[in-house]
């Protein structure tokens, strides 16, 4: 598919680079983002494979820029949104800016 | 938590604390339910557990068979299995031999078998990974420090499916008279990936 | 794992596929999420193994109902998908992703 995620084989990319003993969490939030993506796949509200489309719907720019769990985020909320469980409104408390 | 208020962190930090209060209030999300994801994700799944199923593989010729042929219904003897996630997964287990060395990716996104080798690194997930070891996997093992004999055949798994793969690497030759303890010890992920000889 | 029949049993049904089948994947990019990478396009390859049943991605993707289907090992050699190689790469292929090449081709 022309997605974005379907990068093999895609050349230009930096060199690999490696982090010794990194945590399976880098920050707290990651870590609920995993679970509630869990518990919202373990309800049947969304699929596997709906969760990954709406991955792969991500913009290039937003996608290439996104660290992993910013695109599980972003995927669940999408997700969200499309089935009706939040308003887009629900989703903005602070004031922030994602280019 | 990051205590800079308009740290990207922070804001991405409270975005999800409003999704979970708003997931909450409307009876999709109990938080007791998301400590145990997260406690069952961190303690079941770990690589101590592959290098188990290594080093077994190793010293008993029949589990190692028995392993390659249908990994799922071996792990059982080793009290191990591939559930625990999402949904089942199909394990397929590809031995390095003398003349062939294996490589796993996920280059859609990233299926790797967390069970087994814990959770993948960040690496394993990057693009520069994922887009280049299909093209060139003697130059990404290279620069992962590991020079594959050019006469060795390389065969790049890509599990873009239900399968999960894990590499079943060679035991190294100077490892004669370890007990099975001590051979999962010489047993890393990096091995069980693909990206090291063991 | 899959219960029930066996793979051998299973390739004796019409349309399943066998060790041994040189199958062809689709050249075409479809508008939706799919499994097949774009790198492996239009390539050749060999069957290898079968992996149980599942729904296709495409369609559970989109909301749309859909029976399991077999989905296969296939091996693709690298020369067939990018240039001057000399690894294999094996990637998973839902029965609807392939198309059998003739025996005589």
């Amino acid at each position: 598919m022309g997605r974005i995620n379907d990068v093999g084989g895609m050349q230009g990319f930096p060199s690999i680079a490696r982090e010794d003993d990194e945590p399976a969490f880098h920050a707290d939030w990651e870590a609920h983002v995993f679970a509630i993506n869990r518990a919202l796949l373990a309800r049947g509200l969304y699929n596997l494979d709906e969760f990954r489309d709406a991955i792969e719907r991500m913009s290039p720019q937003d996608y290439l820029a996104a660290s992993y769990y910013e695109r599980w985020l972003h995927g669940v909320t999408t997700l969200l949104v499309e089935k009706g469980v939040l308003a887009a409104g629900d989703l903005v408390d602070v004031a922030h800016d994602h280019g | 938590m990051s205590d800079h208020h308009d740290s990207p962190d922070a804001t991405i930090s409270a975005r999800v604390r409003t999704i979970e209060s708003r997931l909450e209030q409307l009876g999709l999300l109990d938080p007791r339910e998301l400590d145990q994801a997260m406690a069952a994700f961190l303690s079941h799944a770990s690589v101590g557990n592959g290098a188990r199923v290594v080093a077994r593989a190793w010293v008993d010729e029949g589990f190692r068979k028995r392993l390659l042929e249908d990994a799922n219904a071996a792990l059982p003897e080793l009290g191990l299995s591939m559930s625990g996630g999402i949904r089942d997964q199909r394990l397929k287990v590809v031995p390095n031999t003398d003349s062939e060395h294996n490589v796993i990716v996920c280059t859609l996104c990233s299926c790797y078998p967390v069970a087994l080798l814990g959770p993948s690194p960040t690496w394993y997930k990057s693009e520069s990974y994922r887009s280049r070891v299909v093209r060139e996997p003697r130059a990404v093992l290279h620069d992962f420090g590991y020079d594959v004999d050019p006469r060795m055949h390389i065969t790049v798994w890509d599990a873009n499916a239900e399968t999960r793969y894990m590499v079943l690497p060679q035991r190294p030759a100077d490892s004669a008279g370890l007990g099975e303890d001590e051979l999962a010890q010489l047993v890393s992920r990096d091995g069980m990936i693909g990206v090291a000889p063991v | 794992m899959q219960p029930g029949i066996s793979w051998m049993s299973r390739t004796t049904m019409a349309d399943e596929l066998r060790p041994g089948d040189v199958v062809e994947t689709p050249r075409t990019d479809p508008p939706h999420h799919t499994r097949v990478p774009r790198y492996a396009r239009g390539a050749t390859g060999t069957v290898v193994d079968f992996e149980g049943e599942h729904p296709l991605p495409d369609n559970r993707a989109r909301g749309i109902a859909t029976a399991p289907e077999s989905v296969y090992t296939v091996r693709f050699a690298g020369d067939q998908l990018f240039d001057g190689t000399d690894h294999d790469i094996v990637l998973s292929m839902w029965r609807s992703y392939l198309t059998k090449k003739a025996d005589d081709e």
